[in-house]
């Protein structure tokens, strides 16, 4: 039986789901969903929000409780447009709660991911400008970039077939690894190790690192412990396809 | 270093557009990127160590993301990804890696060392700005309320 309590609680799952996904940090999660959900009128509410999952309790003004959990597997990505309009999405609903079915549509809306022509152009101007920003030649530049859509093929088609990030980050490093020690040995104008930075810089986990001591820092331990682990096993996986490829053809 | 600071301001578009930040804030998270390295150089030029250079650039950065973050009235890590890239610790893990594979140990051990600390000069810097404006934050809902 569907009730007015249960789809609220849903739709504010879906919109901590969507926060997580895109790389918001717990504590803006949590949050986010505590004020929405008094937005929409609720008494009491108690959100424990992880890496790997949500729960969510709300208590309504006439007494009734209701408790759904979430489970979310393979949260990794980073998407600040949608982090952008969920925050904005929020704001808006915190001043004047608009319908559920329709804040569903808005969330729905704000999920979209990063074009592949914005994306494209974005991994190569980042990987072309890092090899030259750490000393790399013209010419280096030039492979980053080539080696820079190898990887963004990699994230697209590879990455949906892994069971997890530290498989991929494996087999992505090493392929890439192994395309960019061969083609400098062919070229010898080509410095492998300026090369090999500039591509690092697509697939290091910076950024889910500090997230993470952020979140340690504000006192979501659990989940700070959990993503700093994860995020030191993807740099791992990582540097074990790089020193693998860098051993077999020769850095 | 003109064309470190140049290169920094492309790296830091390349790693926004790819993130899928919206056109409207591009410029904010681009200038970040070079401003932040300008800033790194500068510290360095005035003969403060890596570590500490660097700790002072992340907590520059967060600075940076925090201030525009009120102003524009988004999220903090919009701005303040972007304009953190450039001190990312990529070349110094490339050699700790190449190090162990040529089995020169000692080497790998102060790439290694040195990526670590420039790892932790980030979010210790970081983590800095960040309580310092939790507390503000704190402290204003608080003197409302009274």
């Amino acid at each position: 039986m569907k009730t007015e309590k249960n789809e609220l609680l849903h739709t504010l799952l879906d919109f901590g789901e969507a926060m997580l996904r895109s790389g918001a940090e717990i504590y803006r999660v949590e949050n986010t969903m505590l004020h929405l959900a008094k937005a929409y009128g609720a008494t009491e509410i108690s959100i424990f929000v992880i890496t790997s999952s949500i729960i969510a309790t709300i208590r309504l003004p006439d007494g009734q409780e209701a408790t759904q959990s979430r489970r979310i597997l393979n949260a990794s990505g980073t998407n600040l447009g949608t982090l952008e309009k969920l925050n904005a999405l929020s704001r808006k609903c915190c001043k004047t709660p608009i319908p559920l079915h329709r804040l569903r549509k808005e969330i729905e809306d704000a999920k979209s991911s990063v074009s592949l022509p914005i994306f494209l152009i974005g991994s190569i101007l980042a990987a072309a400008s890092m090899c030259i920003f750490f000393g790399g030649t013209a010419w280096d530049a030039v492979a980053a970039a080539v080696f820079a859509l190898l990887i963004c093929l990699l994230q697209k088609k590879l990455a949906p077939l892994c069971p997890n990030n530290i498989v991929f980050n494996l087999l992505c490093s090493f392929i890439a690894g192994v395309a960019i020690c061969a083609s400098a040995r062919l070229i010898p104008v080509l410095h492998t190790d300026k090369i090999i930075i500039g591509d690092i810089m697509l697939l290091i986990p910076g950024f889910v690192m500090t997230n993470s001591l952020r979140d340690m820092l504000v006192g979501d331990t659990m989940s700070g412990i959990m993503r700093f682990t994860e995020s030191l096993l993807w740099a791992i996986g990582l540097a074990s396809g790089f020193m693998l490829a860098i051993w077999l053809i020769g850095g | 270093m003109g064309i470190q600071i140049i290169t920094a301001l492309l790296g830091s578009l390349g790693f926004s557009l790819l993130f899928g930040l919206r056109p409207r804030y591009l410029c904010f998270a681009t200038l970040g990127g070079g401003i932040c390295w300008a800033f790194y150089q500068c510290c360095l030029q005035m003969g403060l160590s890596v570590f500490v250079t660097c700790l002072l650039a992340s907590a520059f950065s967060a600075i940076y993301g925090e201030l525009l973050a009120r102003i524009m009235k988004a999220p903090a890590p919009l701005f303040f990804i972007p304009t953190a890239i450039p001190l990312v610790p990529g070349s110094t893990l490339y050699y700790t890696m190449r190090s162990v594979v040529q089995g020169e140990l000692s080497t790998a051990a102060d790439y290694g060392i040195q990526t670590l600390l420039t790892a932790l000069a980030i979010a210790a810097g970081v983590s800095l700005v960040w309580s310092m404006f939790f507390m503000e934050d704190r402290l204003e809902s608080y003197l409302k309320k009274k």
